[in-house]
Order: structure tokens, then sequence, then C-alpha cells
């Protein structure tokens, strides 16, 4: 630490504040009005209109329903894809099937036709 | 004659919020009196204007009171008055255009310059360097600040202003360069 920085470390002291400065935080923050607990924010709710509360349970469910379809419309999709793809592999292996026995034909008479000759 | 007192019936629920109201109340006025010094001086080293200082500082508390944050301990309490108060100073400067005034009330008490010089401190030189602080671009006086009123080290004040601490020291040096720069003109390449 050299002598420069103590001297800006004495100029930048704290300092206190003005005499009456925290009586005077303590009386705005006794006038703003309380903040709002849980207890609170219930009752809020039961003191909202009816129409307001309807509405409010009704956008809920809409939620809920539009949820409940979507997660039924995945598991639809997934189904399909399942089934999907366990048609393609049996037809992969029915073809491969058909391959191997074409494959056996063609050995079998490539091997007599040699031996005729 | 006077007749028996009026005992007006407080339901159980309302009287146990009263408590609760109460005690929130004598923590917040706990909380005022421990961080007033470091909030008034950070706006006030900031701003150079000891009105604006108490705005910012009042402001600073009364958002501290509104959030009712429920913090880890002391240490995140001070953490987040000293990132809040640099924050709303900086705001105070960009929104307001603000230019620091040096009022009557800003001129120390010949009393309090006597008790200075007694302690071995010229406070010319101290209120010119205050002087060139304020005169400091905002995040550099707001680190300079941080880093000789509050003695926080580069890491801490890259917590508080939510910057790189390669960008704090890099303010840090080119401040203090600048103060010297102009501390050397002022008073002779000797004097510092």
């Amino acid at each position: 630490m050299n002598r420069f920085e103590d001297e800006l470390r004495n100029a930048l002291q704290r300092e206190r504040p003005p005499e009456g400065f925290a009586a005077r935080v303590l009386a705005r923050a006794a006038a703003e009005p309380k903040p709002a607990g849980a207890w609170d924010r219930l009752k809020d709710w039961f003191r909202m209109p009816v129409v307001a509360r309807a509405a409010l349970a009704g956008a809920l469910c809409l939620l809920v329903v539009a949820g409940v379809q979507y997660q039924q419309r995945q598991r639809l999709e997934r189904i399909r894809g399942e089934a999907a793809k366990q048609q393609l592999l049996l037809a992969l292996r029915v073809t491969g099937s058909n391959l191997r026995a074409v494959h056996d034909k063609v050995r079998e008479l490539s091997a007599s036709y040699s031996d005729a000759q | 004659m006077n007749g028996p007192a009026l005992a007006i019936p407080v339901p159980a629920q309302r009287e146990s919020q009263m408590v609760v109201a109460a005690e929130a109340q004598g923590e917040f006025a706990a909380l005022v009196h421990e961080h007033q010094a470091m909030v008034y001086s950070i706006a006030l080293h900031y701003l150079r204007s000891r009105e604006s200082a108490e705005e910012v500082a009042q402001e600073v508390f009364l958002q501290l009171y509104r959030q009712q944050q429920r913090f880890a301990g002391p240490a995140h309490v001070a953490a987040w008055l000293r990132r809040v108060t640099c924050n709303r100073a900086i705001d105070y400067v960009r929104h307001r255009r603000f230019e620091p005034q040096v009022s009557l009330a800003d001129c120390p008490e010949p009393a309090v310059v006597a008790a200075q010089e007694s302690a071995g401190s010229d406070p010319m030189l101290r209120e010119r360097l205050r002087q060139m602080v304020g005169s400091l671009p905002e995040k550099a006086r707001a680190v300079v600040i941080l880093r000789y009123q509050e003695d926080l080290d580069p890491e801490e004040i890259a917590r508080t202003l939510e910057m790189p601490v390669r960008t704090v020291k890099s303010h840090l040096q080119r401040s203090l360069a600048l103060l010297r720069q102009k501390l050397g003109r002022l008073l002779g390449e000797d004097a510092v």
C-alpha cells in the first residue's frame, strides 16, 4: 500500500449521515403500505369479484384441458411411430430371408451348371 | 370520575399479525442503524451532494423494506445494500443529468478541520481527492469508492457491480493513474 492509496482511503472514509436520517427513513417506511403476505393474498382472492374469479378459474381449466390433450396427442404419436418401426423391421426381415433363398438357388444352379460342363 | 378503561378486544389472528409487523419494523430499524453510514457515504462520495445522497440512501432503505428480503446473513445484507446503492447512484446521475453542487453544508466546521489537521491529514487534500473521485467516469467511480471506502478486494467489487474481475482491475489501475496525474498537476510532482 503506498501513500497515495492511504490518502485516498482517508479521503473516502465513511461519514455519519445527517441528524435524524434513520428516523426519517423509519417514518417513510411506516407510511408505506404493508407488503402482502401469503394470508393477505389468499384473502385478496376471495375479495375478487365473482366474474373475475370465474374467468380466472375458467382460464385455469382451459390450460389444464389443453395440457392433457397435448399429452395424449404426444402419446398417440409415440405409439404410431413404434408401430411403423415394427412394420419396417418385419419388412426388412422378410426381404432378407427372400434374398437369402434367391442367393442359395443361384449358387445351386451355378454348381449344377459347372458339373454339367 | 373516571370509569373503567375501555378495552377493545383484538382478535387473536390480528394480534399475531401486529406482533409480526412490530418485529419486522424492529429488524428493519436495526438494519437502518447498522448500515446507514455505509449507504449514505457511498451515495455521498458518488454524488458529492448531501441532499442527493440522503435522497438516494433513503430510497435504498425503502427498497429493502418493500422487498422484505430474506437474507442468508449480515454479509449478504451489506452486499445487497452496496450493490443497490451503487446502482441507484448511477441511475440518479443518468436520469437527472445530475451535476454535483457544493453547498454550505458540505464545508467542514472549523472544529472538524482542526481535529482533522491534528490527526495528521491535510483536509484540503482530502477534499480535492473526493472532488477528483467524484469526477471519474460512473463505473470507475463506483469501483474506487468500493475499493477505498469499503475496503473490498477486486473479486468482491466484481460481484457487487456484476462485472468481470479484469474490468474491475483495469478500472482501478486507470483511475489511480488518472487521480495521481491530476493531483500531481495540482500540487506539483514532488507533492505526491
